[in-house]
């Protein structure tokens, strides 16, 4: 029996001691810290700064998808299709426009449903699936930024109409399953996106400003706290123009903004600045409190 | 005990080993997971039959044919497996397995049988006489005097205007009985005219052949006339009307396509949609176009100088020249009742037909206004002058149990279309029936009525879920006395189109589709396109079939009962229409197979897609009424050629129809007639006599 509480003494006394040790590096990451709480010291503000441009470019989300029994009645409806949409848009002999293409995706046309059962209960095991092929295209229409809103809406409209003479699927939509509706499925983001893509001029201005901004918080700031701003200590960046998570499959990696309307896009830019201060000179004091 | 323990062990796998290999695709009409099944034979007959082998390996022959003796009369006339796919009825199998007999057999059984024989063909004589030399023919055609009593029966058929089975017994002579005492020149000669009649081709050429190389030197008499067969053959099929290449190769000559090479104003155009939505809030508005109704394409026809459309029920006569509203059966606003109704999307729009010749007119119906999600379809028949009804099958007791559900097909002076029982999960019935019914057109008497099948599954699950699968619509062809029924539900069957004799069925392969329409509840959603039965086509002698809910596209020989061809095809795919060389599809999208490499030549996607509606094809150019506009497509590219915008934009496509001075787009919303402006190009571009296949349903 002394043993057994031998040993939960022991026990409890490692736990309270490993603990021990645990605090202490906790204690001693603050402590390591003492130069951070030094620099701490200061001002930290947000400095935002916007300017806004037209776009530069319009982008129109097309799909080209064929699906078959055999695949090579898939490939000549997918070749065919993809064809006549190029032949489409060459036809129209603009030089702004351009068609991009995108990755080729070799899919299974959706599983069979079962129209008795719900929650998807496979119909029968031996059902062949089609195979499925489909590419996204994107036409581009290049300069619109000198373009009055008119001539955009004329060339929007035949742009349209010529991908929908086409025969072509008008933005990229997945797979509708018939039997299990859902309203929230079919969200639209516009059949045009306009885009902003030489962002780079606009961006620095943006920044300039922002920063600006921020040195005008600051100022404020030490004023009326009765101290001396000092130089920029640390910039950390809180909202950047035209950067997203790009994942293996996004299309397009390069920055960008994209708007659904044809309207002045903002490069917004927001900065979190810390300016050293420094107390400010006695006389100054004085003169400051009366 | 260790054998018993080692008895015990094997035992499973000696089980293991007698389970039959079975051909997942292969296509049987006692297949339980088939949709559809011809009226089977019993097991009893199946047995029969397996004994009937069995005794035959062995040479047994008293007993092989005893077997095949105990299959009674009735079950005769019910249908078994026959090869590739083709269900055949059971005497047509006994035929051919008695043909199959060895000499031995053959001896052994004119031994057992001769007496019996003998008897029944003696005896065939007034009211007996066609029932005793057919069931000679059937089941003693091996006899000594089994050619004489198939002779006999090609020539009672034959009078009674049954080319095809006067052929088929004169045939068999032929090809199944060589001993015959009968002059193979005079036999091969009648099989000769009952062929040229029956518009069998293929088998014409063939046997014409035969007459020219083994029997040129003989001088046979037939109807008082003496000469060579081939001399008399061309003689008196030269005098006959129903030459089998009037009735087979030179069909009416389609009219060329329209001309649409510069903008046309529509000559009149009825615009019925705003009748229907006149009056009706934002949020009615809403819900009449979330509706199926309003992309209903109204069924329309041409007949005489009248356009005949059927709209929902609503039926109307249309002055083709001026557009004038001759009568019509209902006002149109009155839909909005039925669409502000959940039960209104039970209404399947794909089912309404139309049919007119000279002065009647015949709808396909069913009141939309009927609460029962399993409102039966009605036919009525009115005057084409005024639209008074002369008939309507509600009245008629004969139609009380059957809902009518393909388009009617008149053919040969009679209507025919197809009818199925009811099948109410509430009420407890069974599991529907498909039938085919001939109809004397001016007065809905019902003259016969043939079972095709019987469904495997019914609708109980479709209440709850959103159905949109294609449903599936049988189909009627008339060729040359024979009635071929599409059943979309994986069997093609013939029928006998002047006694309505079920003669054999061919099963392709298929998923099961509904059978009737789509019931669906739930939150309001935009209709999509859904894909409609195909019509079978005719290239040739050649049926080109393909199931609405099958992935597979048949060639079938019809005259041969043979499988030319199959291939895999888009399950989405409809058949459009045929050439020698192409076959047009519809579906997602429209497309050329050729016929000769069976490659798909070219395909063209067009708005909305080709997943209904009447597409026009011509020699010269396809043409289709889309949501933007009528798009003029090259047979060869499948190139756009032109796009007709026309006064129809708006609508979700729709029908065309071309009479002689009117090129008339039916849509969703309009009907559009615009002139047919002379095209000077027409006489130079020329016809294509091997287009003019469309000769099926208007006979």
């Amino acid at each position: 029996m002394n043993n057994v509480y031998a040993a939960i003494v022991c026990g409890s006394s490692l736990l309270i001691a490993l603990s021990g040790s645990a605090r202490a590096q906790y204690f001693a990451s603050q402590g390591n810290a003492a130069g951070a709480a030094e620099n701490i010291e200061g001002f930290t503000v947000a400095g935002k700064a916007s300017v806004s441009a037209k776009p530069n470019l319009m982008e129109i989300d097309l799909e080209v998808s064929a699906s078959s029994e055999l695949s090579a009645d898939a490939i000549v409806k997918y070749r065919d299709a993809r064809r006549r949409l190029h032949d489409a848009f060459t036809g129209l002999k603009l030089e702004n426009i351009a068609v991009e293409e995108r990755g080729l995706l070799v899919d299974q046309k959706g599983m069979m449903m079962n129209p008795y059962y719900f929650n998807g209960f496979p119909q029968n095991n031996r059902n062949k699936t089609e195979v499925q092929l489909a590419r996204k295209l994107v036409v581009k229409g290049s300069n619109i930024r000198q373009m009055d809103e008119e001539a955009v809406l004329q060339l929007i409209a035949k742009l349209l109409d010529v991908a929908q003479d086409a025969g072509a699927r008008i933005g990229s939509q997945p797979e509708f399953n018939p039997y299990v509706y859902n309203p929230y499925n079919r969200s639209s983001s516009g059949l045009v996106r306009f885009v902003l893509d030489d962002i780079g001029k606009l961006e620095e201005q943006a920044y300039e400003k922002a920063i600006e901004d921020a040195r005008a918080r600051a100022e404020r700031l030490a004023r009326l706290s009765h101290v001396e701003l000092g130089s920029v200590v640390g910039v950390r960046e809180l909202i950047v123009p035209g950067e997203r998570n790009v994942n293996a499959d996004e299309d397009t990696a390069h920055k960008r903004l994209e708007s659904a309307k044809f309207q002045e896009i903002p490069v917004r830019v927001e900065l979190l600045v810390r300016f050293e201060v420094h107390p400010q000179p006695k006389g100054k004091e004085r003169a400051a409190n009366p | 005990m260790r054998w018993a323990i080692l008895t015990l062990v094997l035992l499973p796998s000696f089980a293991q080993a007698q389970i039959e290999v079975v051909d997942q695709d292969q296509v049987s009409n006692d297949k339980p997971s088939r949709p559809f099944v011809m009226p089977a034979a019993s097991t009893e007959v199946k047995e029969a039959l397996d004994d009937f082998e069995r005794f035959r390996r062995r040479n047994a022959w008293e007993r092989a044919l005893k077997a095949l003796y105990t299959i009674p009369e009735a079950q005769a006339r019910r249908f078994i497996d026959g090869d590739k796919g083709f269900i055949v009825p059971v005497a047509r199998k006994r035929h051919a397995l008695l043909n199959s007999l060895s000499p031995e057999g053959r001896t052994a059984y004119r031994l057992f049988y001769d007496a019996e024989a003998r008897k029944l063909f003696e005896d065939a004589d007034g009211p007996a006489e066609l029932g005793n030399l057919e069931r000679v023919y059937s089941a003693y055609f091996l006899t000594t005097i089994g050619d004489n009593a198939a002779d006999r029966l090609g020539d009672l058929y034959f009078e009674l205007g049954r080319f095809d089975r006067a052929a088929d017994c004169w045939l068999s002579i032929l090809r199944e009985y060589p001993d015959s005492d009968l002059t193979p020149a005079l036999v091969a000669l009648k099989a000769a005219l009952a062929l040229t009649r029956a518009g069998r081709v293929s088998e014409l050429t063939s046997i014409r052949r035969e007459l020219a190389d083994r029997y040129n030197d003989e001088k046979i008499t037939v109807g008082g006339q003496t000469g060579s067969p081939l001399q008399l053959l061309e003689r008196l099929a030269g005098a006959d009307p129903q030459r089998a290449d009037a009735t087979v190769s030179t069909p009416q000559p389609l009219t060329a396509g329209p001309d649409l090479s510069a903008p046309v104003e529509p000559a009149w155009q009825l615009r019925f949609a705003d009748s229907v939505e006149a009056g009706m809030t934002s949020p009615e508005l809403t819900q009449w176009e979330s509706n199926p109704l309003s992309t209903a394409i109204p069924t329309a026809v041409s007949e005489g100088a009248n356009l005949f459309v059927n709209y929902l029920g609503h039926v109307f006569a249309l002055d083709l020249k001026t557009g004038k509203l001759r009568w019509r059966s209902a006002a149109f606003h009155h839909l909005e009742v039925s669409a502000m109704q959940n039960q209104g999307r039970g209404n399947n729009p794909t089912r309404y037909a139309i049919m007119a010749s000279g002065d009647f007119v015949w709808s396909l119906a069913r009141d939309p206004k009927d609460q029962n999600f399993y409102a039966p379809f009605l036919l009525t028949c009115r005057r084409a002058e005024t639209g008074e009804i002369v008939w309507h099958s509600k009245d008629l007791a004969d139609y009380a149990a059957f809902d009518l559900v393909s388009p009617p097909l008149l053919a040969a002076g009679k209507l025919f279309i197809v009818a199925r029982t009811p099948a109410t999960p509430q009420q407890q019935q069974g599991l529907p029936q498909e039938l085919v019914l001939a109809i004397q057109p001016r007065d809905g008497k019902l003259l016969w009525k043939t079972e095709i099948g019987t469904f495997r599954q019914n609708n109980m699950y479709q209440f709850f879920y959103y159905n949109q699968a294609p449903v599936a619509e049988p189909r009627l062809v008339y060729r040359a006395g024979a009635l071929f029924v599409d059943t979309h539900v994986g069997v093609l069957a013939r029928v006998d189109a002047d006694s309505g004799s079920l003669e054999w069925g061919f099963g392709y392969r298929t998923d099961a589709a509904p059978i009737q329409g789509r019931i669906f509840f739930g939150p309001y959603q935009p209709p999509d396109p859904i894909g409609i039965s195909s019509q079978p086509l005719s290239a040739g002698e050649t049926l080109l079939i393909k199931g609405v809910q099958s992935d597979r596209l048949y060639a079938i020989d019809t005259s041969r009962m043979a499988l030319l061809w199959e291939r895999p095809i888009a399950k989405s795919a409809r058949l459009l229409d045929a050439t020698e060389q192409r076959l047009f599809l519809g579906g997602p999208e429209l497309s050329a197979l050729n016929l000769g490499t069976k490659a798909l030549a070219w395909s063209t996607r067009l708005p909305h897609g080709s997943t209904d509606g009447e597409v026009l094809v011509r020699s010269e150019g396809l043409w289709q009424l889309t949501p933007r506009g009528i798009f003029e497509i090259d047979p060869q590219s499948g190139a756009v050629r032109r796009i007709f915008r026309g006064q129809d934009l708006g609508a979700a496509g729709g029908d065309l129809l071309l009479t002689d001075d009117r090129l008339v787009a039916v849509s969703n919303r309009t009907i559009s007639a615009y002139p047919r402006r002379p095209a000077p190009a027409r006489a130079e571009r020329g016809e294509d006599p091997a287009l003019n296949r469309k000769r099926a349903s208007n006979e």
